[in-house]
């Protein structure tokens, strides 16, 4: 009740410079002077208590708001600690070369198991790329083919010999 | 009525080397067969030359020469005709 009545008479408390009366505060406590006067009315029945648990409230209260903020801020100088170490670089890239030479692997069996792949890596590329086109004998063949071909389908005619429209069960009738 | 395809196909296979020859239409299907190729290459054929004729859409149908160590196929389109002749080589 202390705190409360001091809380109410401040403004007719002159004592602050030192003097000592029925007024001066027995505990100075800047926290709830300064502080309290923004609380609202639940508050107040809070401030029967010491001032001591009010201290510890204000603090676990900032501990709070401080660890919630650590919790939302990612701190980017902290990850260099996570970093993998030369050893660790090793031995992932030994692992890693592993799986890929096993996909590898097994890919090329596929590939070699369905045999149906026209188009294959060769080794020396530079030996057909620089072999001779195709002959001038070969180029005329096949031009002369596939043109003489395409005039021979272009003069495919139906001729029919029997007639197109044929009056079925008109006989029975 | 197909006998002048037939025809161009019986003077194809007498030449020196050709060993078989095959044609298809515009979509693919085996119009004639001759000689030791398959009617189910017919479309393969066509294929490929779809594919190699939008390597250059403003150029005439190309002439495409697949070639191993003892056997040789030139493929070409004419018109909605493709043609394929396989040829032995020495």
């Amino acid at each position: 009740m202390g705190c409360c009545y001091s809380f109410f008479c401040k403004d007719e408390n002159s004592s602050q410079a030192g003097d000592v009366n029925e007024r001066t505060h027995l505990l100075i406590d800047p926290v709830s002077n300064n502080v309290n006067i923004q609380r609202d009315s639940e508050d107040i029945l809070s401030r029967n208590s010491s001032i001591l648990p009010k201290k510890t409230d204000e603090q676990s209260a900032l501990t709070r708001i401080l660890q919630e903020t650590a919790a939302n801020v990612i701190d980017v100088a902290a990850l260099g600690t996570h970093n993998l170490q030369q050893h660790d670089y090793l031995e992932r890239m030994k692992l890693y070369n592993i799986r890929v030479q096993q996909i590898m692997n097994n890919s090329r069996q596929k590939f070699n198991r369905k045999g149906n792949c026209i188009l294959q890596d060769i080794p020396n590329p530079e030996r057909v790329l620089g072999s001779d086109p195709i002959a001038a004998e070969d180029l005329n063949l096949i031009i002369s083919a596939v043109a003489g071909a395409s005039a021979a389908i272009s003069d495919i005619k139906v001729d029919h010999k029997e007639d197109l429209v044929v009056p079925f069960g008109l006989l029975n009738s | 009525m197909e006998k002048k395809l037939e025809t161009v196909m019986d003077e194809l296979i007498a030449r020196p080397g050709v060993v078989g020859c095959v044609f298809a239409d515009h979509q693919g299907l085996c119009l004639g067969v001759t000689g030791k190729a398959s009617d189910d290459s017919a479309g393969i054929i066509h294929a490929i030359a779809e594919e190699a004729a939008r390597l250059e859409p403003k150029s005439k149908p190309p002439v495409i020469l697949l070639e191993n160590d003892n056997r040789s196929c030139i493929i070409t389109t004419t018109g909605t005709v493709t043609g394929a002749i396989f040829k032995s080589i020495n």
